[in-house]
């Protein structure tokens, strides 16, 4: 029996990993190992719980983005009534939902038999360190990439492309959602499919393939939120009819849910506000430190 | 036929089979793709939005191969 305790500090970890690219579920599993927390993944109570948790997740994208989504709906509805896209949120509406079907059709069959075979820890804390090298990895071809756009360029309308972990701030040589083709959208969004396996995150490999398909950083991170939403949601709702557990946990479990909410809102807001500046470098050196970790310590 | 109305046919029959799976998801105790035996509301959900899906990407279908006709 999960302890409100328990639950909420799992709420925290949920929202604050579920939209950072470090894997919420990878940290689900390998935080309570590696700091011998009293909860187990067979704990009848978790599923339940995890589920209202996703579901705060999915409220807290949904206000982010609010109008964004209103416009996409009705764009959606608009382009397939009329069997052609004609404007940018009917494009965008489209590439959502080509770039969520294949990562739906694979995770409703395999969710589950590849939780249940990687979903130890010390698989978890392997997987982190993949996911720390997907994210570096992408860094280092944009990096290359900036450099021969910027040696392309001539010197004196070329901005100045800073070193580190710092990048041009909504440079113009890289391209915002809209201007992806329908098949990039499609590669992009199957690319959540490798966030089957726990450690892998989904917003990671998505801004991943967004930095590599060309997006700026800030537009990586929105495409990722707007594709994670439907995801997200309709894994919460799918759950719903068969929640479990007693109604005390089920309280506390709203009451989470409403926690992860906040946790998730900030930090997208965080996230969206760093990545203006930033690089995903970060991310991806705490993933190999807590892969490396939990590898080392949990046995 | 024209490559993207043969596209549109093709799409129109993935529909009827989903909707199919969907009815009989709905209404059968079954195993088949499923953990357990029993009624599968959520593979019956699943395989709903993949036939109205499957649909909208045949009306897709059909406009390009009618514009396509037109030039």
């Amino acid at each position: 029996m999960l302890g409100a305790g328990a639950i909420l500090f799992l709420a925290a970890l949920q929202g604050a990993t579920e939209l950072f690219p470090v894997s919420s579920l990878g940290h689900a599993v390998v935080i309570p190992a590696l700091f011998h927390l009293g909860f187990k993944q067979s704990d009848p109570d978790l599923v339940p719980i995890l589920t209202l948790l996703h579901l705060g997740t999915a409220g807290a994208l949904l206000i982010l983005y609010r109008s964004e989504w209103w416009r996409i709906i009705r764009g959606f509805v608009r382009a397939a009534l009329r069997g052609t896209i004609e404007n940018s949120d009917e494009r965008l509406a489209m590439m959502l939902v080509v770039g969520t079907i294949p990562t739906g059709v694979i995770g409703f069959f395999f969710v589950k038999p590849l939780t249940n075979l990687f979903g130890d820890p010390r698989a978890s804390s392997a997987f982190l360190i993949v996911n720390a090298a997907i994210l570096a990895g992408a860094e280092v071809f944009r990096r290359r990439d900036e450099r021969r756009r910027r040696a392309i360029r001539t010197s004196d309308t070329a901005p100045a492309t800073p070193s580190g972990t710092s990048h041009v701030a909504g440079d113009p040589g890289y391209a915002g959602v809209e201007r992806l083709t329908l098949r990039t959208a499609v590669i992009v969004g199957a690319c959540q499919i490798a966030a089957l396996f726990p450690g892998i995150s989904r917003s990671g490999v998505t801004m991943a393939a967004g930095l590599i398909a060309g997006l700026r950083h800030e537009e990586a991170a929105r495409f990722a939120f707007l594709l994670a939403t439907p995801i997200i949601l309709s894994a919460g709702l799918l759950e719903v009819p068969d929640l479990g557990g007693s109604t005390s946990t089920l309280a506390i479990g709203a009451g989470a849910a409403v926690l992860a909410g906040v946790v998730s809102y900030l930090s997208a807001r965080f996230l969206l506000r760093y990545l203006r500046f930033g690089r995903l470098d970060p991310f991806a050196y705490y993933c190999a430190a807590l892969g490396t970790a939990g590898l080392v310590f949990i046995r | 036929m024209r490559p993207n109305v043969l596209a549109a046919v093709a799409l129109v029959v993935v529909a009827v089979a989903c909707a199919a799976f969907a009815v009989f998801y709905w209404t059968t105790k079954t195993s088949l793709f499923a953990s357990d035996f029993g009624l599968h509301t959520k593979h019956a959900i699943f395989f709903t939005a993949l036939a109205v899906l499957a649909l909208i990407a045949a009306n897709f279908a059909r406009r390009a191969g009618a514009a396509r006709a037109r030039r």
